[in-house]
């Protein structure tokens, strides 16, 4: 009987039962117009237009599709490489699409030529700085140079967390001879001065505070409180959106900048979202992932400008560990896997021909590079030899050993960097070609960080973002504080500590050509390639001068225009 | 027997145990919390060094002591547990905001987008388990249950992005992410936004949901009392109202627990559509090692899964009347 019943229910005939079912059937339909009634035909632009431009009632306003909410707007303790607040404040200097540091609230930078620099006889250096006289903050009140001295005394103060604070402290002062001059008072040369102060802080706000106040000063950090010089004023920041800023009528570069009336940056963290984004031509600025730069190549009304990064794509082997030294302690052995490494497959096949082959670590839209260093080149023959002379011989499971020591080692990977991984992978592949086992260990990025902070471990592959100076005393002097390897070559430390010195570019040149000589002939670091930024811009912006560097491509936004 | 009848007597009772049941349980789920988010390797100062740039070491340092992460885990606890229980969740690593400030601010969002998705989930679900148990083995049943199957199965991040490319980039009907247009507070501009996002959220439900609804209704419609309406003569329309009462119970159960999900957010959908709701702001977190907005976040999550919990059990027992809370 129960079984009749079940057929029954299973295919009902009965009609109130197909009404029941119309019922179902009315509801979803229902439910599916109401949401689809909400779709209406975008206004906005197409791909063809290059995005949504000047579409605020007249108001030229430019959209920029933004990778990450930032945390705060003030430059020295934000942790993020923050380009979107220098569209509000400006420092003394910033650098140029050719990796040159150009002065902004300065009207000139010191040099041993135009006489602003002094050595006194106690051994110090005073540098002078002339500031711009017609410059107000975005409150009205004038820019000084107490604002100036201001913002040194908060960036040296211990608990300030600007990153590269240990690059201030060689000033010993900061005197004001008048409202627009500067002097710094050095205790000795530092080539890499010119390169400080890329913000300035209003003293007429932030004064008065203690250090722990300013940085936890959420008004300026975020706030309303937020002025700067720039050609552009703090709007608005709405939380997991977009930070808005709104055109500087009082400008001191003149009435006709900037050429924007707005700027907002959205916060869209998912690439492929961006991508997606930039092809619906909501936005004018995006920046991708070279591996996008295909898929975009044919997209009308945008251009995508491949930006050489002073980012470059390293592998290291390690001298940190007891196994690490057994394993790479030979240079020639470190050099036999460098041979191995096909860099140029890597960055044609697996980059797509989007970058460049690095072999210094110093970008070549630097005057500083070395285009005659080759740190190493693509030899399986040569490294299977050089191997066999230290020793490492083949054995019955295909990999090399010596001592009974296999030559096994592990690199270090960071969850998320498909890039970085992909390399890894590549370099595994050809690592084994010659007898030689790479495994991999992968760590969420913060695990990654302090394990390669420790030095408990044995390769990786990773990158590191210079600035337009070139100095890489920091990087590999034997104590250096970002020596991340533990190799230690004291001929390298005098020539490096020697070109941190020198302020002539035609002496200190020599000397960093040495430094880029010796680090290939070291063989500690292998560099891959130069990282290229893809930025994917609207063909209705006029003014943008692609940047490599830390200020990034929005260091001009003054001169920008939206057609 | 007699403490039943108590029970059954005075419900206050059993609820006034409940809630205190819940604070010793959400002081353990702190101390878990805390315990497993401290035991993660690397700590805040991870942000300052991920961007590459050079870093002084004695930043990282004084980084560290002036956020208190330099000291002793318990201590840590005790001092954030401290002011906690003053209703002070602590400041933002990252951003130097209160945490409670910064969640307030993104919940709007979440509660929207997941209210939306389960709203229209709800009525989508209940429409196709209804007619999938009342059309068992029908095509209209196969192709649901396969549907429903692909709706588990999909990842919702391939979903929400083909279907960017599909409503956003090729017919250019909706907006790609974020939740309007700058400029633009027209409501329609922002329903638009909530479209997608909301879509590829709901899917989950309805696919669950469903699936229950139409296993419950089956089960139902071969209930003694329901041949019992049968054979009295009521009509077929009656009947499946009268089995669909019951058969919503355990759904609404499933439905009542996921409620919690309004609170929490939904991480990958919100970080795909650029969507300002506590998933993402939780995802941005963790990234950060940023300890008191990841135990903020968590917390708040934590003590709604006990509340909706409770709520889910209230229900069940007002809408069945067998179920008794003792």
């Amino acid at each position: 009987m129960r079984s009749v019943h079940s057929r029954r229910l299973e295919r009902p005939r009965d009609p109130s039962n197909r009404a029941a079912a119309t019922l179902g059937v009315s509801v979803l339909t229902a439910a599916i117009a109401l949401l689809a009634a909400c779709a209406a035909p975008d206004a906005g632009g197409r791909a063809a237009d290059g995005g949504t431009g000047g579409d605020g009632g007249g108001r030229k306003i430019l959209r920029i599709a933004y990778e990450r909410e930032i945390d705060v707007l003030n430059a020295f303790t934000s942790q993020n490489l923050a380009d979107i607040m220098f569209s509000i404040v400006e420092g003394l200097i910033t650098t140029d699409e050719h990796n040159t540091y150009v002065p902004v609230l300065a009207t000139l930078i010191p040099t041993a030529n135009n006489g602003l620099i002094a050595h006194n006889a106690d051994g110090t250096i005073d540098m002078t700085w002339p500031l711009h006289e017609n410059v107000r903050w975005h409150d009205g009140q004038p820019f000084t140079s107490r604002d100036v001295c201001f913002t040194w005394k908060f960036v040296v103060s211990p608990n300030s967390q600007t990153y590269n604070r240990d690059q201030y402290l060689g000033i010993v002062d900061c005197l004001m001879p008048d409202e627009h001059t500067v002097v710094f008072r050095w205790n000795g040369t530092y080539a890499y001065y010119a390169g400080l102060f890329e913000a300035i802080l209003p003293e007429h706000i932030l004064g008065g505070r203690t250090t722990e106040e300013i940085v936890n000063y959420t008004p300026y950090n975020r706030g309303p409180e937020m002025v700067g010089t720039g050609p552009f004023r703090f709007a608005e920041w709405k939380p997991g959106e977009y930070i808005r800023v709104v055109r500087n009528e009082q400008y001191w570069r003149g009435p006709e900048y900037p050429q924007i009336d707005e700027i907002v940056w959205s916060f869209i963290p998912d690439t492929n979202t961006r991508l997606n984004a930039m092809k619906a031509a909501g936005f004018h600025y995006a920046r991708l992932l070279p591996t996008q730069v295909q898929e975009v190549a044919r997209v009308e009304g945008y251009e995508t400008h491949l930006i050489s990064s002073n980012t470059f794509m390293h592998f290291d082997v390690s001298a940190n560990t007891e196994r690490a030294r057994v394993l790479f302690g030979g240079a020639n052995v470190r050099r036999a896997l460098f041979h191995a490494i096909d860099r140029d497959a890597i960055a044609r096949q697996l980059m797509q021909g989007t970058v460049e082959v690095a072999n210094t670590p110093i970008n070549p839209s630097s005057p500083y590079h070395d285009a005659g260093v080759i740190a190493s080149t693509f030899d399986p023959q040569r490294a299977t030899r050089l191997l066999e002379a230290a020793g490492w011989t083949v054995g019955s499971d295909g990999i090399r050993s010596r001592a009974g020591v296999r030559f096994s080692f592990t690199m270090l990977n960071r969850a998320g960097t498909q890039d970085r991984i992909a390399i890894a992978q590549v370099i595994q592949a050809q690592l084994k070609a010659i007898g030689v086992e790479a495994t991999f260990e992968t760590l969420e990025s913060a695990a990654w960080t302090q394990r390669w902070r420790s030095g408990q471990w044995e390769a990786m592959v990773s990158a590191w973002f210079l600035s337009a100076d070139p100095s890489l005393t920091s990087l590999y002097l034997c104590d250096g504080p970002n020596n991340m390897t533990g190799f230690c070559d004291p001929d390298l430390d005098r020539v490096m500590l020697a070109s941190d010195r020198e302020l002539d570019f035609a002496k200190r040149k020599p000397l960093l050509d040495q430094v880029q000589e010796r680090l290939a002939d070291d063989a500690f670091s292998l560099p891959i390639y130069y990282n290229v930024v893809p930025e994917m811009v609207s063909t209705r912006v006029g003014g943008y001068r692609g940047n490599g560097t830390n200020f990034g491509s929005f260091w001009n936004l003054w001169e920008w225009t939206l057609r | 027997m007699d403490a039943a009848l108590t029970d059954r007597s005075a419900p206050g009772g059993w609820l006034a145990r409940r809630l205190l049941q819940m604070v010793p349980l959400v002081f353990g789920i702190t101390i878990v919390l805390f315990a497993v988010i401290q035991a993660a390797p690397g700590g805040p100062e991870g942000a300052l060094l991920e961007s590459g740039r050079f870093i002084d070491p004695q930043v990282i340092e004084a980084y560290r002591h002036r956020l208190g992460v330099d000291r002793p885990v318990p201590v840590q606890y005790v001092r954030w547990l401290t002011a906690a229980v003053r209703g002070d969740l602590g400041i933002s690593f990252s951003t130097t905001r209160p945490v409670t400030a910064m969640i307030v601010e993104r919940l709007p969002a979440t509660l929207e987008l997941m209210a939306t998705a389960f709203g229209f989930a709800a009525i989508v679900a209940l429409g196709l388990g209804i007619f999938s148990a009342v059309r068992q083995y029908s095509a209209f049943d196969y192709l649901t249950t396969g549907l429903s199957f692909a709706g588990i199965a999909m990842p919702v991040f391939w979903f929400a992005l083909i279907l960017q490319l599909v409503f956003a980039v090729r017919l250019g009907w909706l907006p790609v992410a974020g939740t309007g247009t700058v400029g633009d507070t027209s409501l329609l501009d922002h329903l638009r936004h909530l479209i997608l996002p909301a879509f590829v959220l709901s899917v989950r439900y309805i696919a669950g949901w469903s699936r229950y609804l139409r296993s419950s209704l089956l089960a139902t419609l071969r209930a003694d009392y329901i041949r019992t309406a049968r054979a009295k003569g009521l009509p077929e329309r009656r009947v499946i109202v009268h089995a669909l009462r019951n058969a919503l119970i355990p759904v609404i159960s499933i439905m009542a627990l996921n409620l919690a999900d309004l609170f929490s957010g939904a991480v990958i959908t919100e970080t795909i559509f650029a969507w300002p709701g506590i998933g993402r702001l939780f995802i941005q977190a963790m990234f950060s090692r940023d300890y008191p907005l990841l135990m903020g976040i968590l917390l708040m999550g934590s003590v709604m899964v006990i509340i909706f919990n409770l709520i889910a059990d209230l229900v069940y027992g007002a809408l069945d009347p067998r179920i008794r809370h003792d």
